[in-house]
């Protein structure tokens, strides 16, 4: 019931919010027609045999995961981000607490609902997914469509990764501009110049240890699925896979979405509002 | 019941000293003030009192912790500035704060009409003037039957007839019987409204107690003559004349309340003093209040 009421009231906040609504509204908006693009290439290159592998059971999970990865990491993360700092920006932050819920309620309130986030993201891909899967597979049904289908937790796990990135960044530096500068910026540049410029070069661990940076390993759980038949493609320099394979990268995802939910409370504990 | 009581409470900001030491019970049914110059510490303290600024030391318990974490539920507070969602409208907003207190409101109109805002019910925050923006946040402190009622600065950036309006507000809700905590650098606004007074300065507890116990019964005498170094010269020799200065045209300086006015007047006039300006009046709170403050 206390979550309840905790969601609720998160609900009443942002309901009416314009940045929130804008982010959610492309979100699914691009999500069932990001895939689509792929109707344009009418001749994919080998090893792909033709572009109805991005709308055909079992192959779409992968691409319509790969879009999501994507449009969650941009749409949804920044979601989050707003939905932390813009308490900070119109003091609602202290005032929640003046209020009367206790710096645990005003945490919480701000966890659970960007798990449940994460979960409505995860049940729209759900959702599309066997839309499309389920007009463009021949004699698909709802059995073949989820037979040993680990993408829909995968998209999930994902989901809240990239959220709790951008979760930690919100209370780490309170300030919107600064924390979804400081979250993009991560995400898509600084970790990569940290893996393979700091760690793989200038440290010498040019080795799979790279792979299991944040960011990567949410990645990973749901990767561009041709970044597969490029690890076949042999490199002199890369002895090692720069994949994770799903399993490594739920681990490394649920270890660092504990950090990053852990960091953030005893921060939001422990520092003046 | 006590409903705050506030244990060697200290604050610092790198050198700065926001708050030392302070100390300070407040029963249940006071009118309190809290009464200090702008920096004074006011604001930490109540930061403090309300979880979201960390002690460096000392405690504080409201009601006796006979709430315990969910003690602010029972507490309304204004601190600083009216802070809501900026593109939600008034009722909207209440909503909120009612839903964080545990409430189950869905109608306003009551408050509203308090704070003379019901004809503006379905504007944004956005929209409103300060005046409107700190009349909702008092009707926000009323929310879930509160125990105890803080106000910072309530008047602050208002104008006139802004700082009329709160202060009837105000007034409106001391005689609901609340607890009141009003922290102010305004004297005559803790005057008016409080019963008690806490005047603290560099973030120390200075004088506490009734406002009518903080009011010496020194009486002030202000007196005139053409010559208003001579009238220096013989006033200082008259008995128990304290803190004398000049004014503009006249001299000012305090008597014991049991020395007769009628004695002096007689004293100068033996002297050869003819005055022009004769007042005595008792000590007001913003002359004690600079008295206490005073380095």
């Amino acid at each position: 019931m206390k979550y309840y009421n905790l969601l609720v009231t998160e609900w009443l906040k942002f309901r009416k919010n314009a940045v929130v609504s804008l982010l959610g509204i492309m979100f699914l908006v691009f999500m069932p027609t990001s895939i689509f693009i792929g109707k344009e290439f009418k001749n994919v290159p080998p090893p792909l045999p033709n572009n109805s592998i991005f709308f055909e059971f079992p192959s779409m999970w992968s691409y319509l995961g790969y879009v999501g990865n994507w449009l969650v990491f941009f749409f949804i993360g920044l979601m989050v981000i707003y939905m932390i700092t813009s308490e900070v920006g119109y003091k609602t932050m202290r005032q929640n607490i003046i209020s009367g819920y206790t710096r645990h309620d005003f945490y919480m309130s701000k966890m659970t609902s960007t798990i449940v986030l994460c979960l409505f993201v995860t049940f729209m891909y759900a959702v599309i997914g066997l839309g499309i899967g389920l007009w463009h597979t021949e004699g698909a049904d709802l059995a073949y469509a989820f037979d040993n289908n680990w993408a829909i937790p995968r998209f999930f796990l994902m989901s809240l990764g990239y959220c709790s990135i951008g979760f930690f960044i919100a209370f780490l530096l309170r300030r919107s501009g600064i924390a979804v500068m400081f979250y993009l910026s991560y995400v898509i540049l600084v970790e990569i110049i940290l893996r393979w410029g700091v760690h793989g070069k200038m440290m010498g661990f040019k080795n799979s240890s790279i792979n299991y940076y944040p960011a990567n390993s949410f990645e990973d759980l749901m990767p561009n699925p041709l970044f597969r038949y490029a690890e076949a493609i042999p490199m002199d320099d890369l002895d090692f896979d720069f994949l994770l394979t799903y399993g490594q990268a739920a681990i490394s995802s649920v270890i660092y979405i504990s950090i990053f939910f852990g960091l953030s409370y005893f921060m939001f504990l422990k520092r003046d509002i | 019941m006590i409903a705050l009581s506030i244990n060697n409470l200290s604050k610092s900001y790198g050198r700065i000293k926001a708050v030392q030491g302070l100390n300070l019970e407040i029963e249940e049914g006071t009118i309190y003030g809290l009464l200090g110059p702008n920096g004074s510490g006011k604001t930490t303290t109540l930061g403090m009192i309300l979880d979201i600024i960390k002690p460096d030391q000392g405690t504080y318990q409201w009601f006796e912790g006979k709430y315990g974490d969910y003690h602010r539920k029972k507490v309304g507070a204004i601190l600083e500035t009216p802070n809501f969602y900026p593109y939600l409208d008034a009722t909207e907003n209440l909503k909120i704060v009612d839903q964080i207190k545990g409430g189950k409101r869905n109608n306003f109109d009551d408050l509203l009409e308090l704070v003379n805002l019901l004809h503006r019910k379905k504007s944004k925050f956005r929209a409103y003037s300060l005046g409107m923006k700190q009349r909702l946040a008092i009707a926000a402190t009323l929310l879930g039957d509160p125990e105890v009622l803080i106000f910072d600065e309530p008047t602050n950036g208002l104008d006139p007839q802004g700082i009329a309006e709160v202060r009837n507000v105000m007034t409106e809700i001391a005689s609901m019987g609340k607890t009141v905590l009003l922290a102010s650098h305004i004297l005559h606004e803790v005057e008016k409204i409080c019963d008690h007074v806490a005047i603290i300065k560099n973030g120390k507890l200075l004088a506490t107690g009734l406002v009518g116990s903080i009011l010496s019964d020194d009486i002030t005498i202000e007196v005139g003559s053409h010559d208003l170094d001579q009238l220096a010269t013989v006033l200082s020799e008259f008995s128990n004349i304290e803190n004398l200065s000049r004014k503009n045209t006249w001299l000012e300086c305090t008597i014991p309340s049991d020395t007769n006015v009628e004695e002096l007047n007689k004293f100068l006039f033996s002297k050869g003093i003819v005055t022009n300006h004769f007042v005595s009046r008792k000590r007001k709170l913003e002359e004690e209040f600079l008295e206490i403050t005073k380095e």
